[in-house]
């Protein structure tokens, strides 16, 4: 297997996630616009549905997979000269991670 | 008809710029190639390609309005004026319409464009089911002007890493054909996240190809055929070549 960015396995990421991302949006406008939230109280209400805080993590992980393979593909097409990319890469991975942490604590607030 | 050529001669110029030509249109000139082959009787300085003259060799491959073509098989009374002809984009330009092509074949040569077979030869040849056959149609017919791989954003951001459209089609035709072992190994090589997976699906290259083939589905066929999904299929798809306008 050779070494480097990974071609397929990115790939197949990018997908998978799109296709979670779109059930996810759709899933989020449709209830929305059955039972419009107004307010703080059902905002937080809305939260805490039985399996919300799964799906909300599910879809933060899509969306920071979807991201990485997008943000990464910009980089690796356009980025010049070539040898500045793996230091463009670590500051993308460093930047998505303090992401990934921002949505750990959101979804740790949550309300049960 | 006003016909402006890009002009560089590397020892004179800077960098390319537009000469233009008058020319008054004789019976004879059907094909965008019959007009610069007047054009450089009177201009012997004016350098291109040409070779079989009927779109089968890919040698007078160029920019014509903005758009990769033939100059041997664009009838030239279609063309809008001025008719702009420019050498391929982002390759290196040896000399006004000829660009330097050393890439583009490294990266073809790069797919091993040949079967593999190691099993001794038979006595006759190796034979094929039609079925088998069919799924060469589409990809074996690429003649290598470089049409796609020079429309082709990918590879102008990293020729020397990506495949480009070109060789991409003929790693298609030499990974689906039933005759050849070494397919695994040629999927493995394409693997990574520059040789095929730089393809963003733009499809220019299935927009100009001037044979009417479609490197964006053989690429797409490949991707299928690295998670197992390619299925039973057939020959790729081919239009008929869209015009230079």
């Amino acid at each position: 297997m050779k070494r480097g960015p990974t071609g397929l396995p990115a790939w197949l990421v990018q997908r998978a996630s799109a296709v979670y991302l779109l059930l996810f949006l759709v899933f989020v406008l449709a209830s929305f616009a059955l039972v419009p939230v107004h307010s703080q109280a059902e905002w937080l209400q809305w939260l805490a549905r039985p399996g919300m805080r799964l799906a909300l993590a599910v879809f933060f992980a899509a969306l920071l997979a979807h991201m990485w393979v997008g943000l990464r593909d910009v980089l690796l097409d356009y980025a010049q000269p070539v040898r500045i990319r793996p230091y463009l890469l670590i500051g993308l991975a460093a930047g998505l991670c303090g992401l990934a942490v921002w949505a750990g604590f959101i979804l740790l607030r949550m309300p049960a | 008809m006003r016909f402006s050529i890009s002009r560089y001669d590397p020892d004179r110029d800077d960098g390319p710029w537009l000469q233009h030509y008058d020319i008054d249109l004789q019976d004879s000139d059907r094909m965008l190639l019959d007009v610069l082959l007047r054009i450089k009787e009177q201009d012997p300085t004016l350098s291109m390609r040409k070779s079989c003259r009927e779109g089968v060799c890919g040698s007078d491959a160029m920019n014509i309005n903005g758009r990769n073509g033939l100059a041997c098989i664009t009838r030239v009374r279609d063309l809008k004026e001025p008719v702009v002809l420019r050498p391929l984009p982002g390759f290196p330009i040896v000399r006004d319409l000829i660009v330097d092509m050393t890439q583009f074949f490294k990266q073809y040569h790069s797919i091993r464009p040949y079967l593999i077979n190691d099993e001794p030869p038979p006595e006759r040849e190796r034979l094929q089911s039609p079925a088998e056959r069919e799924k060469l149609n589409g990809a074996y017919e690429c003649i290598l002007c470089a049409c796609c791989s020079s429309q082709c954003p990918s590879f102008w951001w990293n020729p020397d890493k990506f495949v480009g459209p070109a060789g991409l089609i003929q790693a298609y035709r030499f990974i689906f054909d039933s005759r050849d072992q070494a397919t695994e190994e040629r999927l493995d090589d394409l693997s990574d996240a520059y040789r095929l997976f730089r393809c963003r699906t733009i499809m220019n290259c299935s927009e100009v190809c001037p044979k009417g083939l479609e490197p964006s589905h053989a690429i797409e066929r490949v991707r299928l055929k690295m998670i197992k999904k390619d299925g039973d299929s057939g020959a790729l798809p081919v239009h008929p070549p869209r015009p230079v306008a």
